[in-house]
C-alpha cells in the first residue's frame, strides 16, 4: 500500500484515539491497532516492536494511575479518570506502534517535497530510532546475561545502557556519513519507481477520512459519549455511528493485498 | 553505461593523491596519518593493509573526505581525488566520482527495501528515470542480488547484506570504490565472488578500487598494488609482495616462504605451488589430540527455526573436554543459530541440549561470545570491563589472570570504546572468559583482527581447552579453523554433512582448504606444520647423502 495511506491511517487513527476518553471506543481501537499490525505487519525486526510499544502503552496506563493514588484525599472518580487518560495515552501509543511495523518511515520521506526534503528526513530518522533502539536492547541484554551480569536490577543498569547508546551513537554517525557519501542533499534529486496509488490505498484513504469526518462531526455536535463520566462513574453510552468509524479503521487488513503491490517480504 | 567523454586518461593519470596529508582525531595526541604522500593510479586494485589501529579506516575514509569532514580533528595536507580536493569538495560532492562501503553495511542502509536501497544513490544524484532503471538492473545482475530485490535488508543474512551494500554503492558507475573489510562476514565462497565481481570492474570499465582487509589469504591474489600503514610512519606504497614483507607477516603461503627462506616469499597459492615444485614431504602429521576426554556438551536431533523458516533441522553435535571445535559453513547455514540453542538462548521446537549433565545456564556453565563482541562493553576501563564479569559471577580468577590469557595487560587503563575493532574483540573476550564457564562458544571471532591479535587468540582458545573444558567457534575464516580447530564440524542448510580432523575435512574441500592443503594436499594446515616436515626431510636427505659419502 501507499506510504501516504498508511501515514493517513495512522494520523486518522491517532485522532480518534486522543478525541475521546470512553473505553468503548477506545478498546475496540486498540484492537483494530493489533489486527492491523497482525495482518500487514512487514517482516524484519521491526515487526516484533509492537509488543514494546504496547507494554510502554501498559505502563503509561499504570503509572497515571499510581501517580493519582498517592495524592491525599483520594476518590474513586479520579482514579478511574487517570486510568482512562492513560488508555487514551496507550492506545495513542500502539497505533503509532503499528505505523512503525506497517510502513517504512523512509518511504514518507520520499513522498515529502524537496522544500520539506531536510525536516522529513529528521522525522523518518527519528521514527527509526525507536525500533533500532528496540533491536539494540534485546541484543545488549542477551550478550551480557551470557557474561553472568542479569540485567533487571538497577545497578546493572550502565551495563545494559552504555552499550545500548553508544552502539545507538556510531550506528547514527555511520548512517549520516553513508548518507552523505551517497549525495544527500545534493540539489536535484529524481525518484526512482513511486510507489503506485493503488485502489487499495483509495479505499483505505476514503475509510480513514471517513472515520475523522464522523469524530469531528460528533465532537461538534459535543456528543456526550465520547467521554465517560467519572463524577459520578457511569457506564458510559455507545454511539453506533462512532463505534462504526473506530472499526472501519481496521479496513487495510480485510483488503487483500492486489498482486500488483509489490511485497516486502 | 553511458559512454562518456574521459579527458586525459592516459596512463599517469592518478585517481588518488595524497600530499603530506597529517591527521589527528579530536582527543587523540597521536598523529594517525603522519604526513602521507602517496598516488594511486587510476584502474589500479589496492589493497590497504597494516597491523589493528594502524588507520586503515582512517586512510580509506580520508580519500572521500569523510574524514576530515565528519570525524572533526586535526587534518593538514591535500587529498584530491580524480584532481577535485576533499578540502573544497564535501563527501556528499564527490557521490559521482567516489562511492564507499564501511564495515558495517547493516548500519550504513538508508532504505528498507533492496531495489530501493540501490536506486537511492541514483535518486540523490538526479539520475533520469529512465537510466535509472537500467542501472538498478544491471547493478542487481552485476553483484548477483536479483532474486532478493524485494527483500527487506534487514532481513538478509550478513553475505548478503555486504553484497547489497557493494551493489548499492556501484549503482551510481562511481570511479573509485573505497571498501571497509569487504569480506570480513562472507563465507569462502561469498569472498570469492565478491571479489571476483570486483576484479572483473576494475578490468572491464577501469574503476579504481581501494580495500582494507585483514583476510590477507583472501585477497592477495586479486590485487595489484598495496598501501602498508604503520602508525607513526610514513605509509609504504608498492607491490604488494614487497609491502606485505615491510609491514605484515602476510598470507600463510608468505609465512611459510619466510620461514623456509623463499625470496621473495610468495604471495599466493599459485606461486607457493611453484616454488615448491619437486618438494617431498613426509606424510602429513597426525593430529597430537589426546583422546576426548569427559563429554561436556551434547545436543540431540536439535530442530530449530523464527517462525516458519526452519534453521536447524535435526542437528547432533557433541563436545568434549579439551576440545576445539570449528563450525563452518556457508552464510545463512545455521551456526549462529545453533550457538544459540547450545548457550540456552533459544528455545528448539525439538531435540534437547545438554551441558555438564544438566541444562544451558548462559552465564554460569556456558558462555558466548557474540558476533558484535562491543555489544557488552561499558565500563570506563579495560580492566573494570573484566571486573564486572568476576564480580557477576563470583568466579575464582583476578582481573590480571584473565588480562594476561590475551595479553592485554597494557590496556589495564584504556577506554575500551577509543580502542580499534580488533583490541575491542580482544577485551570483550577476556571480560567474557571471566566466567570460566566449561563450555565457551564464540560466534565469527576474528573481524577486524590482524595477525598478532590472531595469534593471542588461538593461544587462548588452547589455554581454555587444555585446562579441561571446551570451545566451539562459528568461524569463515579458513586458516583460524586449520590452525586451532582439533575437529571441524560442517553444516549446510541445517544439518551436519561433514565432521572430523581438519586435515580430512576441510583437506579436499575446493572452497574449504587452508592454502597450505591448497599447495602440498590434503592433511597440512599451517606454515609451521609444513616447514617443520621440510627440515625433518631435508635433515633425512642430509643423513643419507652423508651415509653414501662415507
Amino acid at each position: 500500500m501507499h506510504p501516504g495511506a498508511w501515514l493517513l491511517w495512522a494520523l486518522s487513527a491517532g485522532f480518534v484515539a486522543i478525541s475521546t476518553t470512553n473505553p468503548f471506543y477506545l478498546l475496540p481501537l486498540l484492537g483494530v491497532a493489533w489486527v492491523v499490525h497482525a495482518a500487514c505487519h512487514r517482516s524484519g525486526p521491526q515487526a516484533r516492536s509492537w509488543r514494546i510499544f504496547l507494554i510502554f502503552g501498559v505502563l503509561t496506563i499504570c503509572t497515571r494511575t499510581a501517580l493519582v493514588v498517592f495524592l491525599p484525599d483520594i476518590q474513586l472518580g479520579s482514579v478511574v479518570e487517570a486510568a482512562l487518560e492513560g488508555l487514551r495515552l496507550a492506545v495513542l501509543l500502539t497505533v503509532f506502534g503499528t505505523y512503525n511495523t506497517v510502513s517504512d518511515p523512509f518511504g514518507v520521506l520520499r513522498l515529502a517535497p524537496r522544500r520539506f526534503h531536510e525536516p522529513a528526513l529528521a522525522a523518518a530518522l527519528a521514527l527509526s530510532i525507536a525500533p533500532r533502539t528496540i533491536a539494540a536492547v534485546s541484543t545488549v541484554r542477551e550478550a551480557q546475561r551470557l557474561r553472568g551480569i542479569e540485567i533487571g536490577r538497577f545497578r546493572s543498569l550502565p551495563a545494559l545502557a552504555v552499550p545500548v547508546l553508544e552502539t545507538g551513537m556510531e550506528e547514527a554517525v555511520v548512517l549520516a556519513e553513508s548518507m552523505d557519501a551517497r549525495g544527500h542533499g545534493r540539489g536535484r534529486r529524481t525518484r526512482y519507481r513511486p510507489e503506485r496509488w493503488s485502489r487499495r490505498s483509495s479505499t483505505v484513504a476514503l475509510a480513514s477520512a471517513a472515520a475523522v469526518a464522523v469524530v469531528v462531526w460528533a465532537l461538534l455536535r459535543a456528543d456526550p459519549s465520547l467521554a465517560m463520566s467519572a463524577f459520578p462513574i457511569t457506564w458510559p453510552r455507545v454511539s453506533p455511528v462512532v463505534l462504526a468509524a473506530v472499526l472501519v479503521l481496521s479496513l487495510p487488513a480485510w483488503l487483500p493485498q492486489s498482486a500488483s503491490e509489490r511485497t516486502t517480504t | 553505461m553511458v559512454a562518456t567523454v574521459r579527458l586525459g586518461t592516459d596512463d599517469n593519470v592518478n585517481a588518488v593523491d595524497f600530499e603530506r596529508v597529517s591527521f589527528t582525531y579530536p582527543d587523540s595526541d597521536s598523529p594517525v596519518l603522519d604526513e602521507a604522500t602517496l598516488s594511486l593510479p587510476e584502474g589500479a586494485f589496492v589493497l590497504v593493509t597494516g597491523a589493528t589501529g594502524a588507520g586503515k579506516s582512517t586512510f580509506i575514509r580520508a580519500v572521500n573526505g569523510l574524514v576530515p569532514h565528519f570525524s572533526g580533528g586535526e587534518f593538514s595536507g591535500r587529498v584530491t581525488i580524480h584532481s577535485r580536493s576533499t578540502l573544497d569538495f564535501a563527501p556528499r560532492a564527490l557521490a559521482d566520482l567516489v562511492a564507499f562501503v564501511p564495515q558495517d553495511p547493516a548500519a550504513a542502509f538508508v532504505v528498507d527495501r533492496v531495489e530501493d536501497e540501490i536506486a537511492y544513490s541514483l535518486e540523490n544524484l538526479g539520475v533520469d528515470r529512465a537510466v535509472m532503471r537500467r542501472r538498478v538492473e544491471e547493478t542487481l545482475d552485476a553483484l548477483n542480488v536479483e532474486s532478493l530485490r524485494d527483500r527487506s535488508v534487514r532481513t538478509l543474512s550478513g553475505g548478503e547484506q555486504q553484497r547489497v551494500a557493494i551493489a548499492a554503492a556501484l549503482a551510481p558507475g562511481p570511479r573509485v570504490l573505497l571498501l571497509d573489510e569487504p569480506t570480513s562476514q562472507l563465507d569462502p565462497q561469498g569472498a570469492e565472488d565478491v571479489l571476483a565481481a570486483l576484479q572483473r570492474l576494475v578490468h572491464d570499465i577501469g574503476i579504481t578500487v581501494v580495500l582494507a582487509e585483514h583476510r590477507l589469504e583472501r585477497v592477495a591474489g586479486f590485487v595489484d598494488l598495496a598501501v602498508g600503514l604503520r602508525r607513526g610512519e610514513a605509509p609504504v606504497t608498492g607491490e604488494p609482495a614487497e609491502v606485505l614483507d615491510a609491514v605484515d607477516s602476510g598470507p600463510p603461503v608468505t609465512r611459510l616462504g619466510r620461514l623456509v627462506g623463499w625470496r621473495p616469499p610468495p604471495l599466493t597459492v599459485r606461486e607457493a605451488r611453484r616454488m615448491a615444485h619437486g618438494m617431498h614431504l613426509t606424510a602429513p602429521p597426525q593430529l597430537e589430540v589426546a583422546s576426548p576426554g569427559r563429554p561436556l556438551l551434547a545436543a540431540r536431533r536439535l530442530r530449530a527455526g523464527y517462525g516458519h523458516a526452519q534453521v536447524l533441522d535435526g542437528v547432533d553435535v557433541h563436545l568434549a573436554e579439551g576440545e576445539i571445535v570449528a563450525l563452518m559453513g556457508r552464510n545463512g547455514a545455521g551456526k549462529t543459530t545453533l550457538l544459540r540453542c547450545l548457550a540456552g538462548l533459544h528455545r528448539p521446537e525439538s531435540g534437547h541440549v545438554e551441558i555438564d549433565s544438566g541444562h544451558p545456564v548462559p552465564g554460569r556453565n556456558v558462555a558466548l561470545c557474540p558476533q558484535r563482541p562491543e555489544s557488552v562493553l561499558f565500563a570506563e576501563t579495560v580492566a573494570g570491563e573484566v571486573a564486572a564479569t568476576l564480580k557477576a559471577v563470583g568466579g575464582p580468577g583476578t582481573v590480571n589472570d584473565s588480562m594476561d590469557a590475551l595479553d592485554i595487560a597494557h590496556l589495564h587503563d584504556r577506554h575500551p570504546r577509543d580502542l580499534s575493532a580488533g583490541q575491542r574483540l580482544l577485551v570483550a573476550l577476556a571480560a567474557i572468559g571471566a566466567v570460566d564457564a566449561p563450555v565457551l562458544l564464540l560466534d565469527e571471532p576474528t573481524r577486524g583482527l590482524d595477525r598478532d591479535s590472531k595469534t593471542r587468540l588461538v593461544g587462548f582458545l588452547r589455554g581454555w581447552a587444555q585446562r579441561g573444558r571446551g570451545v566451539m567457534l562459528a568461524t569463515h575464516d579458513v586458516e583460524l579453523a586449520a590452525e586451532v580447530a582439533t575437529r571441524v564440524v560442517m553444516i549446510a542448510s541445517g544439518e551436519v554433512i561433514a565432521e572430523g580432523e581438519p586435515g580430512h575435512v576441510l583437506g579436499d574441500s575446493p572452497v574449504f582448504a587452508p592454502q597450505m592443503g591448497r599447495v602440498f594436499g590434503a592433511g597440512w594446515l599451517t606454515p609451521e606444520q609444513v616447514a617443520r616436515s621440510m627440515m625433518v626431510t631435508s635433515d633425512a636427505r642430509d643423513d643419507g647423502r652423508a651415509r653414501t659419502t662415507s
